[in-house]
């Protein structure tokens, strides 16, 4: 296991506009948001936090389109068919690479723009938490979406994925406004963190039976 | 002694037969050469003997636990923004990338080993997919079009290796229209039943 | 053997949902609060109930897809999708129409509406993703796999949807307690959906004849039929 993570890092690695393209673009919409409206006009501190979970569901879908299609196209995954029988490892190890290479930092630059709206320092943290096991949780459903479709194109996997991440959504934005207002943090904390942990762990195998259905 | 048998297979795929009733085996030193025209679905049956597809009727059965299976298909399985060192290095663990290395030095990659793959001729990245069958010592080494590609002193070492280990006791499986140079038994498709 | 009883279905359907209608539009009484607004309950319900029944049924198919590879079910799960979203969408469209006499506007984001929106785009999703693909064995296993894992999202969709908010009337119909709408209300209500649903199998049937004509046109029992 240890070895298809270091090679999927290795490869990830290499491939520089597949982790540093998303969070660009991530930077440039929260840039973007501000300087669309009247500042002095509004609360930016009430609702920017929308435009950073809305941000993250969008970049989660755009860093994880293609997590598949080199590896299926290239004829690596029939190789790999061939010494393994099922794609557990390879899901789980994509996934979990592609969290960290590209999840972590979103959720650093995430978080380092709420603190540029108001958030205090002390905050930080707990913002920084809920927006990795998010974006864990997106990750994982993104990525079904991926290898649901594969080298169909982005469409499909929106639509057959969108409808999963909105619960993921109401998820974020509530425990955002338990660590803005102070309430029930740690209790929404573990429902994300328990459901963060369920999914990574089960959502490969659901990947690995739709791979293996692309192969035949 | 066989090695995987196919017992009275048929494939349908979109309500169209490719073949039916199919019996074969792969047997313990012994080299099989698939044969067919255009469309008669050798590479579908190379691909239900790896066990990537399913037959539509009848079963593939592996003799042997643990059978170990090399293949190289019209896909090369290598990344294309490595290098081929690289590549190596992903296909290989630690304790047989010396073989590896021999082969790639053997087939002449030497002088390309840091430049990346995409660059690389049709032929040298040939070569290179090639090191997967060359550096492993499997029990049954399976082919689709293995010859298509390569220059004639890289066909002969291709099939001197493979004369080598059918003799040593692996099974092989190809197809291909460049006849491959040694003694094969032949299966035919022809559209219908073998 | 569809062939003989779809006729039959669907009269008897098509007859049982115009009885429910004139009974509740013409006859059932004014609601106390509403006024007469309130008889598109008459489409509105019946629409919702099967908006969901229809996605329970094609789960069902799609584990029989999956797990014994049942051709029929995949074909099935196709033609249900369709009607499920047609039926889905008639669902929101009422609901819309309802809003304006009863809240003033034409849409709210609470739970049942959104989470009504959310199961209409899972079925275009399912549509979609079917017709992307040329290899059609593929395309079932797929669109089985994601019918699936809808399923267990649906729940998911339910409880966190709800947990953000909620503004539609509570539930008159409740399997448990007593219905907290008038006899003269309710019996022209289970007749429109019972109607309804007789409806939507006969659109089902249809469809799936349809289909499964396209899918086994190669076989002798399909090429004797000429």
């Amino acid at each position: 296991m240890i070895s298809v993570m270091a090679s999927e890092l290795f490869k990830l690695r290499k491939k520089i506009r597949a982790w540093l393209g998303p969070l660009l673009i991530m930077i440039l919409v929260l840039i973007a948001f501000p300087l669309s409206i009247d500042i002095s006009q509004y609360d930016l501190n009430k609702f920017y936090f929308s435009i950073i979970v809305i941000s993250l569901l969008v970049i989660s879908f755009l860093a994880t389109e293609t997590m598949f299609v080199e590896d299926f196209e290239d004829g690596t995954l029939e190789q790999i068919y061939l010494q393994e029988r099922d794609f557990y490892k390879l899901a789980l190890a994509k996934v979990l690479i592609y969290v960290l290479l590209i999840g972590v930092p979103m959720s650093l630059i995430g978080s380092l723009f709420s603190f540029a709206n108001g958030v205090d320092a002390s905050q930080l943290p707990q913002i920084f938490i809920t927006l990795i096991f998010s974006t864990l949780l997106l990750f994982n459903l993104f990525a079904f979406g991926a290898a649901l479709s594969i080298n169909k194109g982005a469409m499909l996997g929106v639509l057959a994925t969108l409808p999963l991440a909105l619960p993921v959504i109401i998820l974020l934005g509530r425990a955002i406004r338990a660590v803005q207002f102070g309430n029930g943090f740690y209790e929404i904390m573990a429902l994300m963190i328990g459901a963060g942990l369920l999914v990574a762990a089960l959502v490969p195998l659901v990947i690995s039976i739709t791979l293996r259905t692309h192969l035949e | 002694m066989q090695l995987i048998t196919a017992n009275n297979i048929s494939y349908t795929i979109n309500d169209q037969k490719l073949f039916h009733g199919l019996s074969f085996s792969l047997d313990h030193g012994s080299a099989l050469h698939i044969q067919g025209g255009n469309g008669s679905g050798k590479s579908t049956l190379i691909r239900i003997l790896l066990g990537i597809s399913t037959p539509t009727k009848g079963e593939i059965k592996y003799m042997q636990p643990n059978l170990v299976l090399s293949y190289l298909g019209h896909q090369n399985a290598i990344k294309s923004y490595l290098t081929p060192l690289e590549n190596l290095e992903l296909i290989f663990p630690k304790a047989q990338f010396d073989n590896a290395y021999s082969w790639f030095k053997k087939l002449n990659l030497i002088g390309v080993q840091d430049e990346t793959t995409a660059n690389l001729s049709f032929g040298q990245q040939k070569k290179l997919a090639l090191i997967r069958i060359l550096a492993n010592d499997s029990d049954v080494i399976i082919l689709d079009e293995p010859f298509v590609g390569l220059d004639q002193a890289t066909r002969d070492l291709l099939a001197e290796y493979l004369k080598l280990r059918v003799s040593k006791g692996a099974s092989l499986a190809l197809t291909s229209h460049i006849e491959p140079g040694f003694n094969c038994h032949a299966l035919v498709l022809n559209g219908g039943a073998a | 053997m569809t062939a003989k009883l779809l006729p039959y279905i669907a009269s008897c359907g098509l007859l049982l949902l115009l009885t429910g209608w004139v009974w509740g539009l013409a006859f059932a009484p004014e609601d106390a609060v509403q006024g007469n607004s309130y008889r598109i309950i008459f489409l509105h319900v019946p629409a919702s109930i099967f908006a969901q029944a229809i996605y329970l049924f094609m789960s069902i198919c799609a584990v029989m897809s999956v797990v014994w590879r049942v051709k029929l079910a995949a074909y099935l799960i196709k033609s249900a999708a369709s009607v499920g979203a047609l039926i889905t969408f008639i669902a929101l469209f009422s609901g819309s129409i309802w809003g304006i006499p009863t809240w003033g506007t034409w849409w709210q984001w609470d739970a049942r509406i959104t989470s009504t929106l959310i199961l209409f785009i899972m079925y275009l999703g399912v549509i979609t993703l079917h017709g992307s693909f040329s290899n059609l064995e593929k395309a079932d296993r797929l669109m089985s796999i994601l019918v699936i894992v809808g399923l267990v999202n649906i729940p998911i969709i339910k409880k966190s949807v709800d947990w953000w908010s909620t503004l539609h009337q509570p539930a008159s119909i409740t399997v448990s307690g007593a219905p907290t709408i008038d006899p003269s209300m309710l019996y022209p209500l289970f007749v429109s959906i019972l109607g309804m649903g007789l409806v939507l199998i006969s659109l089902g049937i249809l469809s799936s004849r349809l289909h499964i004509l396209g899918r086994e046109k190669n076989k002798k029992w399909v090429q004797s039929y000429e």
